[in-house]
């Protein structure tokens, strides 16, 4: 602080109040403050003035709550009640801009006055909004085809690492699906899933393909997404699953204009028993039922259980097995431990072993300004969150630089850049063996440490089962690092060329590193592996993308003829690269210790790599007449490295019209019509997602593990041998899909209410789909071939009205609802593929000609065999017997055989819907954000393992507690057994399934702005507050963790232990504008 | 300034350069670079390697080896273990077309197969190679084919014989099962007799005998027994392992399953396990890797694969002769620690037993190879399910843990065909055609070496310390004696009896128990009759939960071999009819 007094000698008041502010916040946000004032002190030196003024509208009422903003940076302030505002330490010759919902903006140029009154008249302004589209941009109005413009407050009300996870609900016909970990991808589907891989849209960042997950909603200035064909074709081949587009903020010409975001908050995990898993009395009495001769239990709950070498048994306190003195250790060299572990009776509770309270910190700082010359944008991030799950994390470091400069009149050059770096360590979730599984397969009897403070687990006793310690795991990550660095940008250089002409050329890119190290340790709680040596590996990769796009635009109105031409080329190279390497058995476990050279056996290495490449011309027109008859037109033509030279270009058209019937004279006159628009547009898009580089190519190969045999008979050495490792398809080509959609667009009651319903259909013809093949051809990697077609419908809806009570009171609310019907059109013989295996119930999904894509496929449980009788008289069922499963005979034949699967669901909603409420009355401001799903089907394989002995062993549910005896028969839990078999949990049935539906309330959210302080005689300081809580409820009839389940999507909607994404948190946050 | 820009637009528009879109895979070979002496050599290295049953590219694919298939539906071993209802289907014979293994399985065979086709189709382009390496290599490649075929024969007898013909590209894929198969697997056998060396340069490679003892175990299966007698006088006579040494039986009976004495005079045909050679363990013993003891030092795995009451209970002899007991040994069975924990005291069996028996089944008192005594429970995963039993064969010995385990992987050896297989089947032949007393001196050269106390498992000199090694005291009370002209005075069917049973306690857990009652029973009845008993024994043995298979039943006429994959017949779909037909019985 020393340093800022002397800078600050005039300002000794703000001084002050920044340094109590200061203080009052963390290390981190002193640091960012301090870097705060260090930028904007320069700017303290101007000579201002303070102007007033009142704001009326057209019949002369005062209007409150109008913003005031200085043009060019965020310097601001709002009418008060009598509709007057003041705005200090403004330039003489500054311009104001008063904008106000529903009114037309305006912009006010000082000329030297300190007094400045004002009058609004009302406007359709969010009409004459600029949206960037297709390499190009457009007034929101005259858009035909279909593009989602996302509500920029809304999205930022939510409190996350990732712009991407913040989109869920804000955009009518986008699904985001997310999981809790921190850092972890999500799934996203535009209009529902269209592929059997990767659905995920292409995300433009400045025009560089790269994603949200890594950029904060702070950095962003709009997102866009393109739904149609219409809109996307421009995109040709990378847009088949939909576009993001999104634009960064950029500096306005203006004085500097300093913002600093930021939060700070706590996350906590779900509450209660939330796997309602059984205690240690419960659990003891029902492993009797299920295993009269258990080990464990004979004599009760014993106080201790042992296992050395040649040993393991339970004992009681004062038995010599279980003396102190009897307890040997050894973490690295394990084979003589002898280990002793205290029996949790009360039943150690994994979920909250492993799930804690974690805090979560964001700050983001930027600078912009600019002169008409140029104009610039620096922003600084830090977000730091831990995990409630033990030991997960991200921290992300991010810096944004945007430039622009105005060379001469008609040039323009500028760059994009944005860069960062993080430390996120991989959490494997959603697989079956995964560490959330280890929650509710460790039993509650086991504590978390023995009796000297080692970890404890299934090794320390007879019949403990075979998992791991799910704290050791988490705790274990210790010397695991994950690094990535990421680099986007582009430079771009534009000019206004003959008289109507734009040409622009912009070369972009990403370049992403990782460093990756991982250590395991022997994991000696753990009766499955315990004397396995630790190992040891370190991993590094990087990828371009490199990126050239020339477009040349023209532009042009002739009377009543409004034209706009645009033409292009696209070049875009992907490489990537990858080296890792490994040993084992190192003699410390110490991390700084750890180079792969002081491993001692098992040396290994390995290295990957991929390029392919992407040339494209594409066109677009746009044409309107009278403004009211709107045409757009676009064709591209891409040609891609993936595909044989047979096939390898592909032309892909949209067209769409448009008509503005609130022109027409016929409709001139109805006052509470503002605006009404019809359009449609059909169109062709197409995809290579799913198709390796490799594609066309026989190919050979194999390595250590699939082609080297040790034919000398050496015993710990191999030959080297080739396999075929890919079978190659010339022919494979394009994937089209194909989008009509017709919707109506109105403006309604003086611009308050915005109205949207689009009808959509999207066929996907000759889907990319990997043939499925015989054995008879070889194990080679089949080719990824053009067959499948899969069919999506539905409306998009989207509504938004705002209203103000009184001039106090103003609310919004905004809706959106996006339907779906999903179907698999074709799949070639046999006419199915299964997906999502499971070990011990196989495949659980298929899709089939017919049905939904990803859809559960299994037997159809109508109730329990009741008795003896019943299971003779019903038709022949394997392994039937009283208090199992009784199966729908589907095809009637009297016998239950594979024949009798049946569809059980599906994970595709018939639904979902986001809403978004806000309220401001003077200072404060409330927001309210839900989502929800409706009509999505889970496939639980939990209860698979919950809800029966019959699997592995570990901790079961307390749905057994109401099992299926001769005595209590009104139950649909089955009866408690040791084994399992295809009437109980050996096969898919649905019994697993669950009603997945959810709503939840996202985010609740109150601030309050204070009146703005005076800096000094030009500038002021704005200041919101804001307290926030996410995830206040979920309802749903779920009863595993969360019904959001993210996965692939092939098999999408599979519980398979997730971490859930639906914790409560609540969060401090402040911004500072000045 | 523009001009520039409308310049450089327009080259680039222009530049669309085909070369740009021309990128070529990144760490691959291509059928070009294969077509040398040394790139179909490698080919050929890359057929061998799937012996071990293990690392297929095709992702999904787990390896189930023919210890499930073949051991555990068989009276040799359970699931062991815990309750999984998918081993306890093939365990119970309750599976069905859409269990999954049937299908995992079914690729990894053809897979195999195919590498071999893929030497076989390239071997014709390659360039510098004389005409007696390329007959070696084509020999070697059909030997292998046969391999696979047979194993895959084995299993589903109705079965599509993939020809170097076959190819994605020729669209031909899609073959019929219902052709005759053995006689392609001859075929296959019979140019590799004929062409092959007698021996080879590297141990790992088949030679010429191999070829012809794979021959006779094809006739086997065909029960064409006199075809196989004159091939089989041939083999024990003149019959030389690929590295040369005279067929004849390994000193002793571990030395099969011992990294340190393989490559011994009984090596037939031997898939080589290798660990600690860059491939994580995967090029050892893997399908087996789940079994053995749980929770001992010896292994990591699963505690899978243990042995049957049944199996033990075969091992004991008669106190006068030391001759098995060839019916009602389950009447007075082996003494188990079933139900008794580790730490309550426990005295093992005191009759006399076959000394085979301690060299297959790890059990409670008896030193387990110099991992120390078996201690029971301790080492069994789940006793009250499983059995008290581990298996023995691919467990390495502690002295060489530093070189013979990765992880849960040994290079233990896996004998495909191994001598005393050969003696056996010899004797089978002859028991058939009526030479009896030749029959029995074939089953007492086997008996010979189990009858030397120096191969029987002996006490450690310190229980508490195996590490000095072992006494000269036999750890239980053995007693094998030979047979002295039973074969003639009890006629035929002592005799085929006798053979069978020798079979069965010679070459326990080795994987050939189902397929030799499969061969057995020929339309008998005799496969269904001996594991519907087996069934019914372990389901009334006091402490024992035999509830996974409660419903386990083998029914006649079906489960002597298993269903198609579904998903096999599915894909085979041609013109809406599918190509393969599924087997009698399954639906």
């Amino acid at each position: 602080m020393e340093t800022m007094e002397i800078i600050f000698t005039k300002e000794c008041r703000i001084r002050y109040l920044l340094y109590q502010t200061t203080k009052a916040l963390s290390q981190n946000t002193r640091a960012g403050l301090i870097l705060f004032l260090i930028i904007i002190a320069p700017s303290l030196a101007f000579a201002q003035v303070t102007v007033t003024g009142v704001v009326k509208d057209a019949d002369g009422n005062a209007l409150s709550g109008v913003s005031v903003r200085l043009m060019g940076s965020s310097v601001a302030t709002s009418t008060d009640g009598e509709g007057t505002y003041s705005l200090p330490s403004v330039g003489p010759q500054s311009t104001l801009v008063f904008t106000y919902v529903g009114f037309e903006t305006k912009e006010e140029p000082l000329n030297g006055r300190t007094n400045v009154n004002v009058e609004l008249s009302p406007s359709d302004q969010s009409l004459e909004e600029v949206v960037v589209t297709g390499y190009s941009s457009q007034r929101k109005k005259d858009i035909t085809g279909s593009v989602a413009v996302v509500d920029m407050d809304a999205l930022k009300s939510i409190p996350s690492g990732s712009a991407l996870q913040a989109l869920q609900g804000q955009a009518s016909g986008v699904n985001v699906i997310s999981s809790g970990a921190p850092g972890a991808g999500s799934n996203v589907f535009i209009r529902g899933i269209s592929s059997f891989g990767n659905t995920n849209p292409l995300v433009l960042i400045d025009g560089v393909e790269s994603n949200l997950d890594n950029i904060s909603a702070n950095d962003i200035a709009s997102v866009q997404v393109l739904k149609d064909a219409g809109a996307a074709s421009i995109y040709g081949v990378r847009g088949s699953n939909g576009v993001i587009i999104v634009t960064t903020k950029k500096g306005q010409s203006g004085e500097p204009t300093v913002a600093y975001d930021a939060f700070v908050g706590i996350q906590l995990p779900l509450s209660g028993n939330p796997l309602n898993l059984l205690n240690s009395e419960d659990f003891a009495r029902l492993t009797k039922i299920a295993n009269p001769g258990t080990t464990l239990f004979q004599n009760g709950i014993p106080d201790y259980t042992y296992a050395g070498p040649g040993a393991a048994g339970v004992a009681n306190e004062g038995d010599p097995a279980v003396d102190p003195s009897r307890y040997v250790f050894d973490p690295i060299n394990t084979a003589g431990n002898y280990i002793i572990q205290k029996v949790n009776k009360d039943g150690t509770d994994w979920f909250h072993e492993v799930f804690k309270p974690a805090p979560m910190s964001s700050h983001n700082l930027s600078v912009s300004g600019g002169t008409e010359k140029a104009t610039y944008l620096l922003s600084l991030g830090y977000f730091d969150q831990k995990g409630t799950l033990i030991e997960s994390y991200l921290k992300r470091y991010s810096l944004k630089v945007n430039t622009t400069y105005n060379v001469g009149k008609h040039v323009r050059v500028g760059q994009n850049a944005y860069a960062f770096y993080k430390q996120n360590p991989d959490f494997t979730n959603q697989t079956q063996f995964g560490n959330m599984s280890n929650i509710f397969r460790m039993m509650p009897i086991i504590p978390v440490h023995d009796i000297r403070g080692n970890y404890a687990g299934s090794f320390g006793g007879p019949q403990l089962g075979s998992d791991a310690n799910p704290v050791a795991v988490q705790e274990r990550t210790l010397n695991d690092r994950d690094n990535e660095w990421n680099f986007v940008g582009n430079v771009f250089a534009e000019a206004d060329v003959l008289t109507n002409f734009t040409v622009r050329t912009s070369l972009g890119g990403s370049v992403i590193n990782n460093y990756n190290q991982a250590f395991v340790f022997t994991p000696y709680e753990r009766r499955e592996g315990n004397t396995n040596p630790n190992r040891y590996s370190e991993r590094a990769g990087y990828s371009n993308n490199l990126i050239w796009t020339n477009t040349i635009t023209y532009k042009n109105q002739f009377g009543d003829h409004d034209l706009n031409v645009l033409a292009g080329t696209e070049a875009i190279k992907n490489t990537a690269r990858n080296v890792s390497g490994g040993s084992q058995a190192f003699f410390s476990t110490d991390y700084e210790y750890l180079i792969l050279g002081n491993g001692t056996s098992n040396v290994t290495n390995s290295s990957s790599g991929g390029k392919n490449s992407l040339f494209s011309l594409f066109s677009r027109v746009d044409y309107s007449y009278q403004n009211k008859y709107l045409l757009g037109v676009t064709i591209r033509r891409d040609g891609s490295s993936k595909f044989g030279p047979e096939n390898r270009y592909g032309v892909f058209p949209s067209v769409s019209l448009g008509w503005r019937l609130s022109d027409e004279a016929f409709m001139k006159n109805i006052g509470w019509l503002n605006d009404l628009k019809l359009r449609g547009s059909y169109g062709i898009l197409g995809s290579q997602h799913n198709v390796n580089a490799d594609n066309s190519f026989d190919l050979f190969g194999g390595g250590y593990g699939n082609a080297y045999y040790d034919i000398r008979g050496t015993s710990n050495s191999v030959v080297q041998g080739f396999i075929q490792t890919r079978i190659g398809n010339l022919r494979t080509g394009w994937e089209e899909n194909i989008i009509a959609n017709g919707g109506i667009d109105a403006t309604l009651f003086n611009n308050s209410l915005d109205l949207s319903v689009e009808y959509y259909k999207k066929s996907i013809n000759g889907l990319l789909f990997t043939q499925p093949l015989p054995a008879t051809v070889g194990a080679a990697e089949a080719p990824v071939i053009n067959i499948g077609d899969i069919q999506n419908k539905g409306f998009d809806f989207s509504i938004n009205y705002r209203g103000n009570i009184n001039q106090a009171w103003q609310y919004s609310i905004g809706s959106n609802i996006t339907t779906y019907k999903n179907k698999v059109v074709k799949i070639p013989d046999p006419g199915y593929f299964d997906a999502g295996t499971h070990n011990a119930l196989g495949s659980v999904v298929r899709n089939q000609q017919g049905q939904e894509v990803s859809s559960f496929y299994g037997y159809q449980v109508i109730g329990l065999f009741q008795s003896d009788q019943e299971v003779l008289d019903a038709p022949d069922q394997e392994a039937a017997a009283p208090g199992r499963f009784r199966y729908e005979d589907i095809n009637d034949d009297g016998v239950i055989t594979s024949e009798d699967r049946t569809f059980l669901g599906s994970p595709n909603p018939d639904f979902t819907y986001g809403l978004n409420l806000g309220i401001s009355y003077k200072g404060f401001d409330f927001a309210a954000t839900l989502f929800g799903s409706q009509g999505n089907e889970i496939l639980n394989t939990i209860t698979q393992y919950t809800h029966f002995f019959g699997s592995p062993i570990g901790n079961k549910s307390n749905v057994l507690l109401d099992a299926w005896t001769p005595e209590n028969k009104d139950t649909s839990v089955p009866r408690i057994e040791s084994g399992a078999s295809f009437s109980t949990n050996g096969v898919v049935n649905s019994y697993l399934m669950e009603d997945g539906s959810f709503l939840k309330l996202r985010s609740l959210l109150a601030g309050y702005t204070f009146d703005n302080f005076r800096l000094n005689s030009t500038r002021s300081l704005k200041l919101r507050v804001y307290l926030q809580a996410s995830n206040l409820f979920t309802i749903t009839k779920y009863t595993g963790l969360d019904p959001e389940l993210n996965g692939s999507s092939s098999i999408f909607g599979v519980d398979y232990g997730n971490y859930p994404n639906n914790q409560q948190s609540f969060q401090l946050g402040i911004n500072l504008t000045l | 300034m523009k001009y520039t820009i409308i310049i450089a637009l327009a080259l680039l528009l222009g530049a669309c350069n085909k070369s740009f879109l021309e990128q070529r895979p990144i760490g691959t070979l291509d059928e070009a670079v294969l077509a040398t002496p040394s790139g179909v050599n490698g080919l050929l290295i890359g057929a061998y390697s799937l012996l071990d049953g293990n690392g297929s590219v095709q992702s999904g694919n787990s390896s189930i080896g023919m210890n499930v298939f073949a051991s555990m539906p068989s009276d040799d071993s359970f699931v062991g273990t815990i309750p999984n209802a998918l081993l306890a289907s093939i365990e119970g014979f309750t599976y069905d077309p859409t269990t999954t293994i049937f299908d995992m399985k079914w690729r990894i065979q053809y897979a195999a197969v195919q590498r071999c086709n893929d030497v076989l189709r390239i071997l014709p382009k390659v360039s510098g190679l004389d005409e007696a390496e390329s007959t070696q290599i084509e020999a070697e490649a059909r030997f292998l084919r046969g391999v696979y075929h047979l194993n895959t024969a084995l299993l589903w007898k109705n079965i599509p014989f993939i020809d170097e013909t076959i190819s994605y590209g020729a669209e031909n894929y899609n073959v019929s099962n219902t052709e005759p198969v053995w006689p392609r697997i001859e075929a296959d056998f019979q140019f590799a007799a004929d062409n092959l060396t007698d021996t080879k340069a590297e141990v790992g490679r088949a030679n010429k005998w191999a070829a012809k003892c794979f021959l006779v175990k094809a006739y086997m299966f065909q029960h064409k027994f006199d075809e196989a007698a004159p091939l089989l006088d041939e083999i024990i006579a003149q019959g030389v392992t690929s590295n040369g040494l005279k067929y004849d039986l390994a000193p002793h009976y571990f030395d099969n399953f011992s990294t340190a004495t393989k490559h011994g005079p009984e090596a037939v045909f031997t898939v080589q396990m290798s660990v600690r050679d860059g491939a994580n363990g995967q090029n050892g013993n893997t399908l087996e890797a789940s079994g053995g003891p749980y929770g001992s030092p010896a292994t990591t795995g699963y505690g899978w694969t243990q042995p049957k009451f049944d199996l033990v209970n075969a091992y004991q002899t008669d106190p006068e002769t030391g001759l098995p007991l060839l019916t009602n040994y389950n009447d007075h069975p082996v003494k188990t620690d079933q139900g008794i924990s580790s730490a309550e005291p426990f005295t093992p069996h005191e009759g006399t037993l076959d000394s085979r028996l301690d060299w297959n089944v790890g059990r409670r008192g008896i030193p387990f190879l110099d991992w120390g005594v078996h201690p029971g429970q301790a080492w069994i995963r789940s006793q009250n399910v499983g059995g008290p039993f581990t298996v023995i064969k691919h467990i390495a010995w502690k002295y060489r843990k530093d070189t013979d385990i990765e992880q849960r992987f040994t290079n233990s050896p896996l004998n495909l065909i191994r001598f005393a297989d050969v003696l056996l089947w010899a004797a089978e032949v002859e028991v058939e055609r009526g030479n009896l007393a030749k029959a029995e001196s074939y089953v007492n050269r086997v008996r010979e070496r189990a009858a030397n106390p120096d191969g029987w498992v002996k006490k450690y000199i310190n229980d508490n310390n195996p590490d000095e090694g072992f006494s000269t005291i036999p750890a239980a009370n053995y007693k094998v004696g030979l047979y002295t002209g039973q074969f003639v005075e009890n006629g035929q069917d002592f005799a085929r009896e006798a053979v069978r049973m020798e079979r069965r306690l010679e070459l326990a857990l080795e994987h050939h128990r189902l397929f030799d009652l499969q061969r057995y029973d020929n339309g008998t009845g005799y496969m269904a009759r001996t594991l519907n008993n087996a069934l019914e024994f372990h389901r009334k043995i006091a402490g024992f939960d035999y509830s996974y298979v409660a419903d386990g039943f083998f029914t006649q006429g079906k489960n002597e071999i298993y269903p198609i994959p579904l998903a096999q017949i599915d894909l085979s779909t041609t013109e809406g009819k599918p190509t393969l037909i599924q087997n009698p019985g399954y639906k």
